[in-house]
């Protein structure tokens, strides 16, 4: 008897344990710690910045869950009962994981997009400071270099910061910047591209070498695109030598200081030995002529030279005064061996052309084509 | 004795019922919103974005907790998690908003930090052009007079954003321009290098 009610209490506490064993928490510790996790990973991916409204969901639902989490915590539940606030947070788990997956990718293109348009910025500006520095157009540019390097800078310190949304708007200005510089490099120098320019400073090239051969006399042409003269007598080349223009040698001179060089066919007025000049003898010009005047003058009138610019003068095709320089204020200056040869050829009313360019592959025109055909790439 | 039962009892009811009724805490709910909006006016948005989010989601539970027992029938409405949510909405409301005030004015400081490096840097970058002598190198000098120029220009963008209380992007700004203001003035050390000892040349028309 004793034995059967001993047997019976065992069954009976059997039973209690197995019951209290399938006992379940309402909240399975589990998924709170993995949603905790997500919400981590959120912030980490400046989800408040770069989904709002996903995270403000999220966090809503967050807030509101954890709250019935905490005053659910002490209860438990039979495994069969169904349990709303487990599915909600298995909802919420879901959700938040698949808005780190979306943020994930959506990070990963950002920050390949970003790196991408950094990368051909950088090409471009390289490019675009290879080819200036090759035409000597650097100052053609004026800040804008400047405004563009800056931002490049600024867009590769937003990228280091993994925001990388600022770096593509960053870069995006970048890239607006960099063709304005290319705008301002084909207005101001476009003239190197133009036939009808070509063309006519052809002519030029061309009658004064003719006039060298008619008077069997030296005759003098610069072109400015490629920063050679030449020097003719009885109109053939005799010799040719690179020169230095002045420092915004590349555009057309238009008044005192600009730094450019003038185009037109002057001739040389006088000849300047040691002792006579600065420089390691220099062949003097008849700079400002009379079409140099008139053209200053119906600028000044149409407002494009103020009133108070002065025309300048004193152009010279010159030897170097101190061999560690090597820019010329306007004029037209080669080596000293070079001056030297060419002093003892040249004499008063010798004439020099100085032109543009004598072909259409010229220097500049090439240069430009270079960033017109890139200009799309950024 | 009876009468008297039978007038009082629906009297001392109806007492009890409305006594016993719940109401929403309202005084809770509007510190905790100007808690939160105070957060928000402190910069929480940008300078601790997660916990500003984090404030407005509990600012939404506790809005519908409160609509959730408002919709009870009187006698079964409990303001109580309502209360805990606006107590607790309070409370970080206003730890937000320390946080982030501190966080603004570290950024702020930085950036005001980094304005001042990038001014440095340019004063001394145009103290160095000065010093340039007006010779025949003038190519490389005149470049540098643009881009010294638009340093200067540069800075008064990093004011502007330090106006808005952009702070992130005036340090960028700012850092650019002293990294650009350094790399000229190594270009104008190079140049004056190059240009050597030679007198300056004297003023000529050109």
């Amino acid at each position: 008897m004793a034995y059967g009610q001993r047997n019976r209490a065992n069954v009976t506490w059997s039973i209690c344990a197995i019951l209290l064993a399938g006992c379940v928490q309402a909240v399975p510790p589990d998924l709170v710690t993995a949603i905790d996790a997500i919400d981590h990973d959120l912030i980490a991916l400046r989800a408040p910045e770069a989904a709002p409204e996903e995270y403000a969901h999220f966090v809503r639902q967050w807030v509101l869950l954890k709250t019935r989490v905490q005053s659910d915590d002490d209860l438990i539940r039979w495994p069969w009962e169904s349990n709303d606030l487990e599915d909600e947070l298995r909802r919420l788990h879901d959700e938040g994981g698949s808005t780190v997956a979306r943020l994930n990718d959506r990070q990963a293109f950002q920050r390949r997009t970003a790196e991408s348009k950094l990368v051909r910025l950088e090409e471009r500006l390289q490019l675009i400071e290879s080819q200036v520095e090759s035409i000597n157009g650097r100052i053609v540019l004026g800040e804008k270099p400047v405004q563009f390097d800056l931002l490049i800078k600024q867009a590769r310190s937003f990228f280091e910061q993994k925001d990388y949304e600022r770096s593509i708007q960053a870069a995006e200005s970048a890239s607006h910047t960099l063709l304005a510089q290319t705008a301002v490099l084909t207005r101001e120098l476009g003239r190197y591209t133009e036939d009808k320019r070509i063309t006519h400073w052809q002519t030029m090239a061309k009658q004064t070498v003719e006039w060298s051969r008619v008077h069997q006399s030296t005759a003098i042409v610069v072109s400015k695109a490629d920063r050679v003269l030449t020097l003719y007598k009885n109109g053939r080349k005799v010799l040719s030598y690179p020169v230095r223009l002045g420092f915004n040698g590349i555009r057309e001179k238009q008044f005192q200081g600009d730094g450019a060089t003038p185009e037109g066919r002057y001739r040389v007025t006088a000849k300047r030995g040691q002792g006579q000049t600065q420089f390691y003898r220099a062949l003097a010009l008849d700079y400002p002529n009379a079409q140099d005047r008139r053209r200053f003058e119906l600028a000044k009138k149409s407002g494009r030279i103020a009133s108070a610019k002065s025309i300048g003068g004193q152009i010279e095709i010159h030897g170097v005064e101190n061999e560690l320089m090597a820019q010329t204020l306007g004029c037209v200056m080669l080596d000293n061996p070079h001056m030297e040869a060419l002093y003892e050829r040249v004499s008063p009313g010798t004439p020099v052309t100085i032109v543009g360019a004598l072909t259409g592959q010229n220097s500049v025109a090439l240069a430009l084509a270079q960033l017109e055909d890139r200009k799309e790439e950024t | 004795m009876i009468q008297i039962r039978q007038t009082f009892a629906p009297l001392a009811l109806t007492v009890l019922l409305v006594t016993g009724c719940a109401k929403p805490p309202t005084e809770q709910i509007e510190a905790a919103e100007k808690a939160i909006k105070e957060a928000q006016q402190s910069g929480a948005a940008t300078y601790t974005a997660e916990e500003y989010a984090k404030l407005e989601g509990t600012l939404a539970a506790l809005k519908k907790e409160v609509g959730d027992q408002d919709v009870k029938f009187a006698l079964f409405r409990d303001y109580g998690k309502a209360e805990q949510l606006a107590a607790s909405a309070k409370a970080d409301g206003e730890r937000v908003k320390t946080e982030a005030a501190k966080k603004k004015e570290e950024a702020k400081a930085a950036a005001l930090q980094a304005q001042q490096v990038a001014q440095e840097s340019v004063k001394s970058t145009l103290d160095l052009v000065a010093k340039a002598p007006v010779g025949k190198d003038r190519a490389a000098l005149e470049a540098i007079k643009n881009d010294v120029d638009a340093l200067k220009a540069s800075l008064n963008q990093v004011q502007t954003a330090l106006d808005k209380e952009d702070y992130p992007a005036a340090q960028t700004q700012a850092k650019a321009i002293h990294d650009k203001s350094q790399a000229v003035s190594t270009e104008i050390q190079n140049a004056l290098a190059k240009v050597g000892k030679g007198k300056p040349s004297s003023s000529k028309k050109k």
